[in-house]
């Protein structure tokens, strides 16, 4: 009886530890970067809302048309949130989130189109990343705190990995007792152009300020990223919002910058300019006094909250749903900015819940902008035309809000 | 009930006390009710037979009946599972004390019982799903409680890394808050990170009960789904404990705890604790190079920065065994940690100088008496108030990596963000506990449970900040009303009710003037109220077949840290919070039987059904690092869980348990969206569904010398893998999942002296296997302990 029971005993170790083992992941360390043969794959990524789990990448030929879904298909992405960026045809999915350095994973397409993990490196979790030249360039910005100083890293697209790196002391940048918070940078000629906001940054009202009438653009070099000056104007107030690109070239090399005019203190809104356009002519590092572009008056009260660039001088905007404040479901826009136009989208769902504002392509004409639209009846991809600012539906995605549209060529 | 009317109350049953005092007449007749084995038999009906007097013993089978004039009595015992007695006593002119002994009812089992189902056995046969351990067997091993608790079935603890580290404790799919640990019946949810269940050694219980679904009144809180009661060993007496420990990682334990009691009734008690670890563990990682970000992947290095120490002392000094107090306790708790924080929540980020540290500094006060005014009218009092804080320091301004390597920054800065916030929650709570037993089938009880919260906050960084300044206070008090009917010793039904009641108060900032700069704030007071039930019942269809069902409508008021966020945890708040209720659904039974006298087998069965509604979830901000708690989410959970045991004679036992939980998440439409949520009857991801234990010890008497005994011991852990996501989402290939586990962990005790001197070692994770309980969090490779432990004892 005793013996019978070890020798169950053992066999029992034995059967246990035979499946304890585990496989190792291995990341796919491979291919340089995808080849482009004119072929192009659109990539869609959706947000289920379950803790821990950022998006689902979903890959596709066509967004005119058709469905999509999250169920059984699309890559899983790890972390709180995740923003992308593609540059030298290369997908980066930035990990942002939990206050930790943020890990960064770059996907490419293999011949047949499909979406395949290149490589993983680490990264600070920032607040700006923009493509210069062959680089990503990634901003963190302090928002408060006794830390001032803003960490810029360079990261090169072909390779996956942090080439240079360059300090900012916001609180000196600003020079006004507040400190400066960079809503996006942008490459404008040869420099880069970042617009910033002035915050408080005190631990109770981070992102209020005493200064809610202002414009500022600090213009760095590149690839040293020294600060050359800082140009100011006092007709609106800061360009972009917090994490929302508001600075944009177009083709003829000039700059336009938008303003929602949303400065806050304590929440509450304090800016008493008009939510405008601005512009910086090409090679020059001033605003041109010449131009002004109210939209807020042109729109009938309503304010900016984020930009895309289609073309030609054509911006899609989706503005706050409720006039003259900085709240309010969003509604499209387009505005010419060469003819100081605006015009309501026609043919858009009822109720935006949200749009891929930030993170959205043209289409392959340049006439369009190919966006996100979330409703409380469901996701689906929209064109919207700059000229004639229609809508149109394209294909549907199911089983989470859209978060950003990309493309890639292969 | 309101503070008011609480204090009433309280001056009340101080003022019965000073009157009892005065009609004094009469002798005592006290005496214990034991099985033939000399076990306790808790909870026992004793009755003098044509008088008023009955009453039903204590937890350690101890009765006292005050106040008996001289004569010739009959006394009737009986108890649930045990043929019921007569004894004749006589009461001249002195106080009697009798010892009652009373046959197990299972006389099937009369000679062979499976090991390990002995005291706890009591607390078992009881109509609520519960689960007792009989910690007493576990005093030779280096568990913590919640390492305990993880073998029990339905039960899951997730750990987060090695010792002292964060971690959650999951009964049949609720967790975290929704479960409430007591220490001896009262709440231990005010004492801070220096006192938790991840850091208090086993040797401080007696036995540790598990409510599973259905919590029964006597614990006073306000719990979800299901409640841990620690208790402790109460009876008067003189001990010893003394234990250290050391092991991988350079880990040292200790724990003493003594007791004293004086023929005069004069009681002291003290317990100490401690326990340290670099927890310097391997873990493979993806370690980065600081300049590039590129990895190095699967790196193997240890931790470096994850040092965990806390030392904690308890005092009690009091009588008992008096008339006007059968236990008056004054005492203090005293204690502090401090644990390194080495990664976030996921260990691609990687700290080297971060901490928390808190402390709890609780003065308590123990209060009982029997037969208060009436006979067979039993009160228990417990109050304490924590004086302790916690923080959060990170003041070093660097980047490190898994390699331990950093750059240094100029300037002021944190490794995530700079911070010495201090949190004191200024938290009290006051339980009491009334009983009241009306012949031999009717007894009633009456529990108040009030809690408060005052949390004052500052950060020398940030020293003018008002908005710290501002009220954040909750006030609870849960009311349970029960009753009991004992039908027979066949049938027992309990039914009762609960009253939640919640007061806050707190402030929201606002700008009068809508100038830059302006700030005012406006203080607000909310209350909210609700009534929950439930019943539950067993019956005896055979002498060794026992089944037992039991309900609740439960409530959970939200938590301050749900209310007021902490800035310590990323977690914002959310005053907002309406209480999360379910609707639990338990059924079981267990049998015991034995084939050739020296085999024995139980078997343990329950089936259980969940459905809550505005579950608390815990949710991220739009374009934030933090998180906060809304009630969202339907949620429905059937379950089973089942255990076998079986035992040779006193030489060897084993047994198997396992749980297999459906949880699925009811919630048909998200916020904001018109049409069926994709997620809806999904599975709830990150959470653990099938898992279970094996374990089987060899026991070894008369080993080297007689009174030695040997026993080896092996416990395997099995977790099935589970998502982190939701499972039907995303292809199967890229599906993130935390991994099955397979925990081998093997023992052995000598113990000396019939158990005076104990040597143990232990090997945890003997194969040396990649563990993780949350997703990329992977724990303690393998490790080895040995432990010495004194003890001696000595029943007054």
């Amino acid at each position: 009886m005793k013996k019978g029971n070890k020798l169950a005993l053992f066999a029992a170790f034995i059967a246990f530890t035979t499946f304890s083992c585990s496989s190792d992941d291995n990341s796919g360390n491979g291919t340089g970067g995808g080849e482009d043969t004119g072929k192009t794959k659109y990539i869609i990524t959706a947000t289920t809302g379950a803790v821990g789990i950022a998006d689902y990448l979903l890959t596709t030929d066509d967004v005119s048309t058709g469905t999509i879904s999250t169920i059984g298909n699309g890559i899983e992405q790890d972390g709180t949130y995740r923003y992308y960026i593609t540059a030298q045809n290369n997908f980066f999915s930035l990990l942002y989130g939990q206050g930790n350095p943020g890990a960064v994973t770059t996907y490419n397409l293999t011949s047949e189109g499909k979406l395949q993990k290149k490589s993983d490196f680490q990264a600070e979790t920032v607040h700006v990343f923009a493509a210069v030249n062959k680089d990503i360039l990634t901003v963190k910005v302090p928002r408060s705190g006794a830390a001032s100083i803003a960490m810029m890293y360079k990261i090169d697209a072909e390779k996956s990995l942090i080439t240079g790196e360059a300090q900012q002391d916001t609180k000196k940048l600003a020079g006004n007792g507040e400190r400066a918070f960079f809503t996006w940078a942008t490459q404008v000629g040869d420099k880069v152009f970042m617009p910033y906001m002035s915050i408080k940054g005190d631990g109770l009202d981070n992102f209020g300020t005493a200064n809610p009438d202002s414009t500022w653009v600090a213009v760095y070099n590149y690839p040293e990223l020294k600060l050359e000056k800082v140009i100011k104007d006092n007709r609106t107030s800061y360009l972009g919002a917090y994490f929302t690109n508001g600075l944009f070239q177009d083709e003829n090399g000039d700059a336009y910058g938008f303003s929602g005019a949303i400065a806050t203190s304590n929440a509450t809104l304090t800016s008493t300019k008009p939510s405008a356009v601005v512009k910086i002519k090409k090679g020059t590092t001033e605003f041109d006094k010449s131009y002004f572009f109210n939209v807020q008056e042109k729109s009938g009260g309503y304010k900016i909250s984020s930009t895309t660039y289609i073309s030609k001088g054509k911006f899609l905007l989706l503005m706050y749903g409720n006039a003259g404040k900085n709240n309010g479901a969003v509604k499209m826009a387009i505005a010419d900015v060469y003819n100081q136009t605006f015009t309501w989208v026609t043919n858009a769902p009822e109720t935006l819940t949200s749009v891929t504002s930030r993170y959205n392509i043209t289409s392959e004409d340049g006439n369009s902008a190919i966006v996100g639209i979330n409703t409380p009846e469901g996701s689906w991809i929209y064109s919207i035309n700059g000229t004639t600012a229609v809508a149109t539906k394209g294909m549907k995605v199911e089983g989470g809000q859209i978060t950003a549209i990309q493309k890639l060529k292969y | 009930m309101s503070t008011r009317k609480f204090l009433f109350f309280i001056s009340f049953l101080f003022f019965s006390i000073v009157l009892k005092a005065q009609q004094n007449q009469g002798f005592l007749v006290s005496g214990q009710v034991t099985e033939k084995s000399g076990q306790t038999i808790p909870f026992a009906t004793v009755i003098i037979d044509k008088t008023d007097l009955s009453m039903i013993s204590d937890e350690n089978g101890n009765f006292v009946f005050k106040n008996v004039k001289p004569g010739k009595y009959t006394l009737k015992i009986s108890a649930i599972g045990f043929s019921g007695q007569k004894k004749q006593i006589e009461v001249l002119d002195n106080n009697v004390t009798i010892s009652l002994q009373l046959d197990n009812e299972l006389q099937e089992l009369e000679s062979v019982t499976v090991i390990g189902r002995t005291a706890t056995d009591k607390v078992n046969k009881q109509a609520y799903s519960v689960t007792a351990i009989d910690a007493k067997k576990l005093h030779n091993t280096t568990l913590d409680l919640s390492h305990a608790l993880d073998r029990v079935s339905g039960v899951r603890v997730r750990e987060q890394g090695g010792v002292g580290s964060q971690s959650e404790l999951a009964i049949n799919g609720f967790s975290g808050n929704q479960i409430k640990v007591f220490i001896d019946g009262i709440p231990m949810d005010n004492f801070g990170s220096s006192f938790q269940l991840n850091n208090i050694p086993i040797n401080l219980a007696d036995r540790v009960e598990v409510y599973k679904g259905v919590v029964p009144i006597w614990l006073g809180g306000d719990a979800l789904g299901g409640a841990v009661n620690i208790v402790t060993n109460s009876k008067p007496r003189t001990y010893f404990d003394a234990s250290y420990s050391f092991g991988s990682f350079n880990t040292h334990k200790t724990a003493i705890n003594a007791g004293y009691t004086a023929k005069s009734g004069f009681t002291t008690e003290i317990n100490a604790f401690q326990n340290y670890s670099d927890n310097n563990y391997w873990v493979n990682v993806e370690a980065a190079d600081l300049k590039t970000g590129e990895y190095f992947p699967n790196a193997r290095v240890r931790r470096f920065h994850d040092t965990y120490h806390n030392e904690t002392v308890i005092v009690n000094v009091g009588i008992t065994g008096k008339k006007y107090a059968d236990k008056l306790l004054i005492g203090f708790t005293g204690g502090q940690n401090k644990a390194d924080i080495q990664t976030g929540a996921r260990m691609k980020a990687v700290f080297g100088s971060r901490y928390t540290q808190g402390n709890i500094l609780m003065p308590t006060i123990k209060y009982q008496v029997k037969d208060l005014f009436t006979k067979g009218l039993n009160v228990n009092l417990n109050a304490n108030y924590n004086f302790g804080e916690e923080q959060t320091v990170d003041t070093v301004y660097r980047k490190y990596n898994w390699f331990g390597d950093y750059i240094q920054y100029s300037g002021a800065g944190g490794e995530r963000s700079r911070t010495l916030m201090k949190l004191k929650d200024n938290n009290g709570i006051v339980n009491a506990n009334a009983t009241y037993s009306l012949g031999e089938r009717h007894s009633f009880m009456l529990n108040n449970t009030f809690t408060t919260f005052d949390r004052k906050q500052e950060d020398e960084l940030v020293p003018e900040s008002i908005a710290y300044q501002q009220p954040r206070k909750t006030q609870k008090n849960i009311l349970g009303l029960g009753y009991k009917f004992d039908y027979n010793k066949k049938w027992s039904t309990s039914v009762f009710l609960k009253n939640y009641d919640l007061f806050t108060k707190y402030s929201r900032s606002y700008n009068p003037s809508g100038n830059a700069g302006d700030i005012a704030y406006q203080i607000f007071e909310d209350k909210t109220s609700t009534l929950g039930y439930g019943a539950a019942s067993s019956y005896y269809l055979r002498e060794n077949l026992q089944i037992k069902a039991s309900f609740e409508k439960s409530y959970r008021l939200p938590g301050s840290r749900e209310l007021f966020g902490n800035p310590n945890e990323n977690v914002a708040p959310n005053i907002d919070l309406k209480p999360e209720t379910s609707y639990n659904y338990n059924l079981g039974a267990s049998y015991q039987t034995s084939f050739n006298k020296v085999n024995a087998l139980a078997f343990d069965v329950n089936f259980m059904y969940r459905d809550a509604r505005d579950f608390i979830r815990n949710t991220l901000f739009t374009n934030q690092v933090d998180s906060y708690s809304v009630n969202l989410g339907k949620m429905t959970n059937y379950g089973v869980d089942g255990e076998i045991r079986y035992s040779y004679r006193k030489r060897f036992t084993s047994g198997i348990n396992l749980t297999y939980q459906n949880l699925r998440n009811m919630t048909k439409y998200e916020p904001g969206e018109n049409f069926v949520s994709w997620f809806y009857k999904d599975r709830i991801p990150n959470i653990p569904y099938m898992y279970g234990n094996v374990d089987a010890t060899v026991f070894f008497n008369d080993v080297f010398k007689k009174g030695n005994n040997l026993s080896v011991g092996y416990n395997l852990l099995y977790v099935h893998t589970y998502y982190l996501s939701w499972p039907s989402m995303g292809s199967k290939d890229s599906k993130l999942e935390i991994p099955q586990q397979f925990n081998h962990d093997l023992n052995a005790v000598y113990t000396l002296a019939d158990g005076k001197y104990n040597i143990a070692f232990e090997c945890k994770n003997l194969f040396d296997n990649k563990l993780y309980d949350n997703f990329s969090l992977q724990k303690p490779s393998r490790a080895f302990y040995i432990k010495f432990r004194y003890f001696f004892s000595k029943s007054n």
